[in-house]
């Protein structure tokens, strides 16, 4: 048992925030502090900032650009990230679709599309949930028929992140209709500039432009954008959300939120004292940053003890992300908190897609925040399936006795 | 970072687990029971080689109290040898640690004073120096295992500042009223009427008096919790095995999400106890505010999964878990004992605050 960092792990941490500090630009750092939507011009900065590292995709295999850091190493890597308010690289890329590329692809989908997507030269959304298929995502229903050299894939996409801003879109479509709903799901490719495809955003009341709806019209997409084999869309998407869990519990990202909540509440007059003087006010911190402060420890216990990734999640990550969740939503509700009576005039002016930070200033930013971090308990398997998942795998809850 | 035991660390915990268990399973002698112990090398586990110890450090103590949780031991390992011995080997006090550590004799720590709560530092008793030695008077409240010790230590307030004197119960002048624990272990108010201790009763000078009962507390608080997450372990185990088996409208307790669920969120208050332990007791090398913030967080986590997983057990058990013969209540009468030793969640909190907090 070794329960401090070591000496290596220590230079590591501060190796890496110095790099960060130093080479990712104040602007973009500003921003991702006020939690205002960035231009993706910036985030294609940020990423290739990191990737120039070996910060944007250190668990991947080594020849397509991974380094051989520890899991411990990766965690604390992410945690300088988000601490220090460099945004985080883009999940549909190094998280989700390129490991299953680099795992399943064939050499020339390898060759063609993962150091891109490490430098986000291309830029993947995530084309999973339907309609009708949330937290019952093989109930999806978008098909893909082969017709000679492609697939004509028609149906509905939706809750899609950066659509709009997407070069490209992984999507599980249905091959197959009959079997099991499992069954008969493959794992396709396509490009977002295909004639057939038609993004539609979704207004949230977080108040700027992040989710969409994609239809997909008899799009043809090549048959070679087929990732593996036909059918077993579903063992891949399996083997994608048991991928990298090093930041499942965003544990950078609250501990950079209550650091805030302390320095607002610290310039904040209450009723007759700072808000960091208000003994419930204070109190209600207090309790954060000790269960933050677990859930720190919780991340580098499931960290430590990460086997084959082949092998799928460690049914503990499941905890990360209930925690990792509600931490990240007490402390959005801290900061609004902090506001007082300016939150009512931290709604979000109707000026569109195109003004800067899609009109959010560090006021309605915050308020924005607040409302967009109910997501985290819903998206990426609603903490109510994260709960089905502990009671049966780790209880053995529900069996037949 | 690693977490996993070594070892050497895997052979101890299963030792202990093997021996907790035999005495869970049938009630023996209390002197036997501490002889065990002894053998086993528990009582000198936690001690410097040169005072007669083996040097287990705080992760081993962290796997015999978790053992110790899991089967509700009963034997005062935390008052005669995580307080009372730790404040003797860290005042040097070797003459009087050496029947401690050889289970000839059991000593207990005195904290609290009526209408102080959990505040040790400043006592009403007092000391005053004689010619032959001390003359102490003052009243103890809630001294766990104080029935069953031979030696007390009891802080007192001197001229020169907080002082520490070793009392043998059997002073004249000493009165102990005796009332058991709500998990049924052995406790005791004690009161001093002027007695008189011989000069060398006084164990370390009063300038370091509160610095060593400081550590000696933190160290043993954290041990507090690791017996809390083994309290807590067993009881999930134990509601688990209740809902696979108590069958109602026709299908198992366990095939109903209502009650999946909350089961979950008992492992996930335990993982997050667990963690926070862990925090604490890597800190325990550090400078004293530090490590005394991080013991404090922890408890005041543990606390509150601790009254969370025994309160949801008892719900997920329906009548069951109120009856006294079944092991779900017990489980839950001795978390709410950890709950209120060494610090309630608000003290504790208080405590963190008081520190500047955990953020760091």
């Amino acid at each position: 048992m070794d329960l401090t960092f070591t000496e290596d792990e220590h230079h590591f941490r501060a190796e890496a925030r110095a790099y960060l500090l130093d080479k990712v630009p104040a602007r973009i750092r500003e921003a991702v502090y006020e939690e205002k939507p960035l231009p993706r011009a910036w985030m294609v900065e940020a990423q290739q900032i990191l990737n120039a590292a070996g910060y944007a995709v250190p668990h991947w295999p080594v020849a397509w650009g991974g380094r051989d850091w520890s899991a411990v190493k990766r965690a604390i890597l992410a945690e300088e990230i988000d601490r220090c308010a460099v945004p985080k690289p883009l999940a549909f890329n190094v998280a989700l679709v390129g490991p299953v590329i680099a795992a399943f692809g064939s050499e020339a989908q390898r060759r063609r599309f993962l150091a891109p997507i490490a430098n986000l030269d291309l830029w993947f959304c995530q084309g999973f949930s339907e309609p009708e298929a949330g937290s019952d995502l093989a109930a999806l229903k978008t098909s893909a028929v082969r017709d000679g050299d492609v697939y004509r894939v028609s149906g509905q996409k939706i809750w899609t992140t950066y659509a709009h801003e997407a070069d490209w879109i992984f999507c599980l479509v249905r091959t197959d209709a009959g079997g099991r709903k499992q069954q008969g799901i493959s794992f396709l490719l396509i490009d977002m500039a295909s004639p057939g495809i038609t993004v539609r955003p979704i207004a949230t009341i977080d108040g700027y432009h992040h989710v969409n709806e994609v239809y997909f019209d008899g799009v043809a997409v090549p048959a070679e954008n087929l990732v593996g084999e036909e059918g077993r869309g579903w063992d891949y998407a399996k083997y994608l959300l048991g991928q990298e869990r090093t930041s499942m519990g965003n544990v950078g990202f609250s501990r950079r939120r209550l650091d805030r909540v302390r320095a607002l509440a610290a310039e904040t007059a209450g009723e007759h004292r700072q808000l960091i003087d208000d003994p419930a006010f204070r109190r209600r911190l207090t309790l954060a940053e000790i269960e933050l402060k677990a859930l720190e420890i919780l991340q580098m216990r499931v960290v430590a003890s990460a086997g084959d990734p082949a092998v799928g999640a460690d049914p503990k990550t499941s905890i990360l992300k209930i925690k990792g969740g509600e931490m990240l939503q007490l402390a959005a509700a801290l900061l609004l908190d902090t506001l007082g009576p300016e939150a009512l005039t931290a709604g979000v002016a109707a000026t569109g897609d195109n003004a800067d930070f899609q009109g959010l200033d560090a006021r309605s930013a915050l308020l924005s925040a607040y409302f967009s971090s109910r997501k985290y308990s819903i998206f990426g398997g609603s903490s109510e399936i994260q709960r089905t998942i502990l009671a049966k795998t780790v209880l053995g809850l529900g069996r037949q006795a | 970072m690693n977490f996993d035991p070594s070892e050497e660390q895997r052979l101890l915990a299963d030792a202990v687990g093997k021996l907790l268990e035999a005495h869970a399973a049938v009630p023996r002698d209390p002197g036997k029971v501490w002889r065990d112990y002894a053998d086993l090398g528990l009582l000198a586990l936690p001690f410097p080689s040169q005072l007669g110890g083996l040097g287990g450090g705080p992760e081993t103590i962290m796997l015999v109290m978790e053992a110790y949780g899991r089967s509700l031991a009963d034997a005062p390992y935390l008052q005669s040898i995580l307080l009372a011995g730790r404040v003797l080997a860290l005042a040097g006090a070797a003459e009087s640690l050496a029947p401690l550590l050889s289970g000839e004799r059991r000593a207990a720590l005195c904290l609290y004073e009526p209408g102080a709560r959990y505040r040790w530092d400043t006592p009403t008793s007092s000391a005053t120096r004689t010619q032959q030695g001390w003359t102490v008077r003052g009243h103890k409240l809630a001294v766990l295992d104080a029935p069953g010790v031979d030696m007390l230590l009891w802080p007192a307030a001197t001229a020169d500042g907080l002082g520490l004197f070793l009392v043998p119960v059997r002073t004249p002048g000493l009165t102990l009223d005796a009332r058991p624990t709500p998990d049924g272990r052995p406790a005791a108010d004690v009161q001093l009427a002027d007695i008189t201790l011989p000069a060398d009763a006084a164990i370390c000078p009063p300038g370091q008096s509160r610095a060593i009962l400081a550590e000696a507390i933190d160290g043993a608080t954290a041990a507090l919790c690791s017996e809390a997450i083994g309290a807590m372990e067993a009881l999930l185990a134990i509601t688990i095995d209740y809902l696979g088996v108590r069958h109602q409208f026709g299908a198992a307790l366990g095939s109903f999400q209502a009650l999946q669920h909350r089961a979950a969120d008992m492992l996930v208050a335990i993982e997050q106890a667990r963690s926070i332990t862990i925090f604490a007791i890597s800190r325990l090398d550090a400078p004293a505010g530090q490590r005394h913030v991080a013991v404090a967080a922890a408890k005041a986590l543990v606390n509150r999964s601790a009254r969370f997983v025994g309160s949801e057990a008892i719900q997920l058990h329906g009548g069951m878990g109120l009856a006294a013969e079944y092991p779900a209540g017990r489980y839950f009468q001795r978390l709410t004992v950890i709950e209120t030793l060494l610090g309630d969640t608000e003290h504790l909190l208080s405590e963190v605050e008081r520190g500047g907090g955990l953020a760091i």
